[in-house]
C-alpha cells in the first residue's frame, strides 16, 4: 500500500518517457497525482485508527507526523498538475520535447517527496532529502535564462552541502545508538533510546543537523538561495518547492525533536525560539525590499520556516501549534503561487511596479492573487489565522511574552508589507490589454481555495486528532 | 592490532594533507586529482578499519567509495565537462593561499576541541577519523565559500562528502542498502551539477559562477 504512494508518480514519469504522445504528459501526471492522493488519504485513516501504518517493519512506514507530510504534499502534488495542464505549455511554447522534459522531472521530483516521510531509518530519509534536491534542480532552471540559472546553481550548491554537513549529524545519532547498544537504526529506535545517548553527542549532531537541513529549510542566514530559486521555477514548481519541500525537510528534523530535547541540561527548545525569531524577523524585513511578486511569496515561506521552528520552543501547544501551521503553510502558499504565476501569465512580468489594474485585466488571476496574499500574510477567515492563533495561544501558555511581541510585530510587518504590495498590483489602470486566463490554471486555484478556507473556519476532528497524535510524538 | 591502528592514522594524516590540497590548487586538473587520492585514502581507511572490526559492512562500503567517487565520478565530470576540466587557467579565490592555509589550520585545531569531550570510550580508529574527518568537512565547507569556479565547487561538495564519510566509517556501520543509497547518490549529484555547470558554461560563456549575482532586493531587474 505505502509503497504505491512515490510508485505512482514514478511510473507516470517511465509512461512519460516510453510513450512519446502528446498530451500523454499531463494525463499522467494529472493520474498518478490523484492516485496518490487517494492512496494517501486511505493512509491517513489507518494512522488515525491505529497510531500507524507500517509496510515492512524497520524501513517503510507513517507515523502521524509522516501522514501529515504525505497529506499535504499529495494535495499540493494534485493542484500543481492541475496547474501545469495548461501552464507548461503556455511557458515551453510549442516544445514537446521541453513539455515532456518537464513532467518527466516534475514526477520524479514528486516521487522523492513522497519518499522522505516513508522511510523509517534516518540514513535512507537523508538519501530521500538529498534525492529530492537532484530531482527538483532542473525544475528551477527549467526557463534557462541567465537568472533561471544563477538561482539553480545556488539552489544546488547551497542545499547540497547543507545535507552533507547534516549526514555527519546523522552518522553521530547513529554512533549514540550504537554506543547504547541498541540494533535497529530507526527514528523510533533513536527516540526510545535518546535519553540514554551521550549528551555530548546529540548535542554536536544537533548542531550539524540544524544548520545542515536549515539551509534546505530556508532558516536565516543560510536562506540566500530560496527567494532565488523559489521565484524562478516554473509556477507549480514554485508551489511544490515552498509549499512543502521546505516543509518534508523541516519533518526530519521535527522528527529528531524528541531525541534532541531528552539530552539533560540541554535545551534545545530556546535554540529554536532565537533562530526561528531571527529568522521570522529578517524575512520581515526583507519582504519591504521586494520588487517582485514571486520573491514576495518567497521570502513569506523563510518567515513562515521561521514561525515553525519557534512552535518548536513553546511547550505541547507549541507544537499542536507547528503541525498546525505546517499544513496551513503548504495549502496556503501554493496558493498563493497560483495567483502570481496566473498574473505572470496576465502581465508577463514579475514586476510589482510594472502591474496595475489587475483587477480589470484579469479578474481571475487577480482574485487568486488576491484570495493568496490574504490568506498567507494571517488574515481571518483562513486557515494561517487561525494556525497563527494557536501559535499566539501557545506563546502565553509558556509565559514567552517577548516572543509573543516580537513575533506579533514581525507578522504585522509582513501583513502590511504582502497587503500593500498585491494592493498596488490589483487597483488603478490596466496598463495591457485583458487576458483570459486558461482554464486549468482556475480549477488549480478553485481547488486550492476550498482547504485553505475551510480549515479557516473550523478544524475538522479528525485532522484534530491526528495533530494531537503527532504533537504527542514529537514531545516526550 | 596495534600497527594497524598506526597505519589508519598514517592514512587519515595523508587525508587532511590531500584536503589542504584539493582547497589551494590552481588548476582544475590538480583539484581533480587531489579529489581522487582523497576517495582512494578514504576507501583505504575504511578498508583497514574493516580488519580491525572484522567487518565485512565495512569492506563493502571501501569498494562503494572506489568505484563511485575514484573511477565513476571522475569519468562523469571528464565526460560532460571535458573542455571546463582541461582548461589551463587559474582558479579564482576569494581569499589567498597562505590566509587559507592559516585558517585550515584553526578549522582542524576547532574540530578537535569540538570532539575531543566525545572520544572516551570510543574505538581507536574513532579518536583518529571523527576530528579529521569533521576537519575535513568544515575544510571542504569553506572551500566552496571561498571558490568561484563552479566545476572546483562541485568538487568541493564531493570532498564535504568525503569529510563526513570519513568520520562515518569509524563510528557508525549502516546496512548495505544504505550504502548503496548513499554511493550512488553522490554519483547522481555529480551528474546533475556537471550537467547544470555545462548549461552554465554554454549559456553565460562562463563557469565563473561568482559572475552571476542578478538576483538581489533593492534593485528591479
Amino acid at each position: 500500500m505505502l509503497w504505491a504512494i512515490p510508485l505512482a508518480p514514478a511510473l507516470a514519469a517511465i509512461l512519460t518517457a516510453t510513450a512519446r504522445r502528446p498530451g500523454a504528459a499531463k494525463v499522467a501526471a494529472l493520474a498518478a497525482s490523484v492516485a496518490a492522493f487517494l492512496l494517501v488519504l486511505r493512509v491517513v485513516a489507518r494512522v488515525s485508527l491505529h497510531g500507524h501504518d507500517v509496510a515492512l517493519p524497520g524501513w517503510v512506514g507513517v507515523n502521524p507526523l509522516a501522514a501529515i507530510i504525505l497529506l499535504m504534499q499529495s494535495f499540493v502534488g494534485v493542484t500543481a498538475a492541475i496547474y501545469s495542464w495548461n501552464y507548461i505549455p503556455h511557458l515551453a511554447a510549442g516544445s514537446t520535447a521541453k513539455e515532456h522534459r518537464y513532467f518527466i522531472n516534475f514526477n520524479l521530483f514528486l516521487a522523492s517527496l513522497f519518499l522522505v516521510p516513508l522511510l523509517l531509518q534516518p540514513a535512507l530519509a537523508w538519501v530521500a532529502v538529498e534525492l529530492t534536491t537532484v530531482l527538483s534542480i532542473f525544475l528551477v532552471s527549467f526557463d534557462n535564462t541567465r537568472v533561471a540559472l544563477e538561482a539553480a546553481w545556488k539552489y544546488a550548491v547551497i542545499t547540497i552541502m547543507g545535507a552533507t554537513v547534516a549526514v555527519l549529524g546523522i552518522f553521530l545519532l547513529l554512533w549514540g545508538l550504537t554506543k547504547a547498544h541498541v540494533a535497529p537504526q530507526t527514528w523510533s529506535a533513536l527516540v526510545r533510546a535518546a535519553p540514554h545517548l551521550p549528551p555530548g553527542v546529540v548535542e554536536l549532531a544537533f548542531v550539524l543537523i540544524v544548520i545542515g537541513f536549515g539551509a534546505k529549510v530556508g532558516l536565516v542566514p543560510m536562506h540566500t538561495w530560496l527567494p532565488d530559486a523559489h521565484s524562478q521555477a516554473p509556477t507549480p514548481v514554485c508551489a511544490l518547492l515552498s509549499g512543502v519541500e521546505v516543509s518534508t525537510v523541516l519533518y526530519v528534523i521535527l522528527r529528531l525533536w524528541p531525541v534532541f530535547t531528552a539530552v539533560p541540561g540541554f535545551s534545545a527548545g530556546t535554540w529554536a525560539l532565537a533562530v526561528g525569531l531571527v529568522s521570522v524577523g529578517t524575512a520581515a524585513l526583507l519582504l519591504l525590499q521586494v520588487h517582485d511578486y514571486k520573491r514576495l511569496f518567497a521570502f513569506s515561506t523563510v518567515e513562515h520556516m521561521g514561525i515553525l521552528l519557534l512552535c518548536l520552543g513553546l511547550g505541547p501547544l507549541g507544537l499542536y501549534a507547528c503541525l498546525y501551521q505546517l499544513l496551513a503553510h503548504g495549502l496556503t502558499k501554493s496558493l498563493a503561487f497560483y495567483g502570481a504565476g496566473a498574473a505572470l501569465v496576465a502581465t508577463g512580468t514579475r514586476t510589482i511596479a510594472d502591474v496595475q489594474g489587475l483587477l480589470q485585466s484579469a479578474p481571475l488571476a487577480a482574485a487568486g492573487l488576491f484570495l493568496g496574499g490574504i490568506a498567507i500574510a494571517g488574515a481571518p477567515p483562513f486557515a494561517v489565522f487561525l494556525s497563527e492563533l494557536a501559535v499566539f495561544r501557545a506563546a502565553v501558555s509558556t509565559g514567552d511574552y517577548l516572543v509573543l511581541g516580537l513575533l506579533l510585530a514581525f507578522l504585522a510587518i509582513a501583513f502590511l508589507g504582502i497587503l500593500r504590495r498585491i494592493g498596488s498590483m490589483l487597483f488603478g489602470h490596466p496598463g495591457h490589454a485583458p487576458v483570459r486566463i486558461p482554464p486549468s490554471l482556475v480549477i488549480a486555484m478553485a481547488v486550492s481555495v476550498i482547504p485553505v478556507a475551510v480549515l479557516g473556519v473550523y478544524l475538522p476532528h479528525s485532522l484534530y486528532h491526528l495533530f494531537g497524535m503527532a504533537a504527542a510524538g514529537i514531545g516526550r | 592490532m596495534a600497527p594497524l591502528v598506526a597505519l589508519n592514522t598514517v592514512v587519515a594524516a595523508l587525508f587532511i594533507l590531500v584536503t589542504f590540497l584539493l582547497m589551494v590548487s590552481r588548476q582544475i586538473q590538480s583539484v581533480l586529482r587531489a579529489f581522487v587520492w582523497q576517495s582512494l585514502l578514504l576507501a583505504l581507511s575504511t578498508l583497514i578499519l574493516a580488519v580491525l572490526h572484522g567487518s565485512l559492512e565495512l569492506v563493502f562500503v571501501a569498494a562503494i567509495t572506489v568505484a563511485a567517487k575514484a573511477v565513476v565520478i571522475p569519468a562523469v565530470l571528464t565526460r560532460t565537462l571535458g573542455p571546463e576540466l582541461r582548461a589551463r587557467r587559474e582558479i579564482a579565490s576569494a581569499v589567498n593561499v597562505p590566509v587559507s592555509l592559516l585558517l585550515m589550520l584553526g578549522l582542524s585545531v576547532f574540530s578537535y576541541f569540538l570532539v575531543a569531550p566525545l572520544l572516551t570510550g570510543g574505538t581507536p580508529g574513532a579518536s583518529v577519523n571523527l576530528p579529521l574527518g569533521l576537519a575535513a568537512l568544515l575544510i571542504a565547507v569553506y572551500t566552496l565559500a571561498i571558490r568561484r569556479e563552479a566545476v572546483a565547487q562541485v568538487l568541493g561538495l564531493m570532498a564535504i562528502d568525503n569529510g563526513a564519510f570519513f568520520a562515518g566509517v569509524a563510528i557508525t556501520s549502516s546496512s548495505a542498502i544504505v550504502e548503496m543509497a548513499a554511493g550512488l547518490e553522490g554519483v547522481m549529484v555529480v551528474l546533475v551539477v556537471a550537467i547544470l555547470t555545462r548549461t552554465i558554461a554554454q549559456r553565460v560563456g562562463s563557469t565563473r559562477v561568482d559572475t552571476l549575482q542578478d538576483l538581489k532586493e533593492g534593485v528591479p531587474l
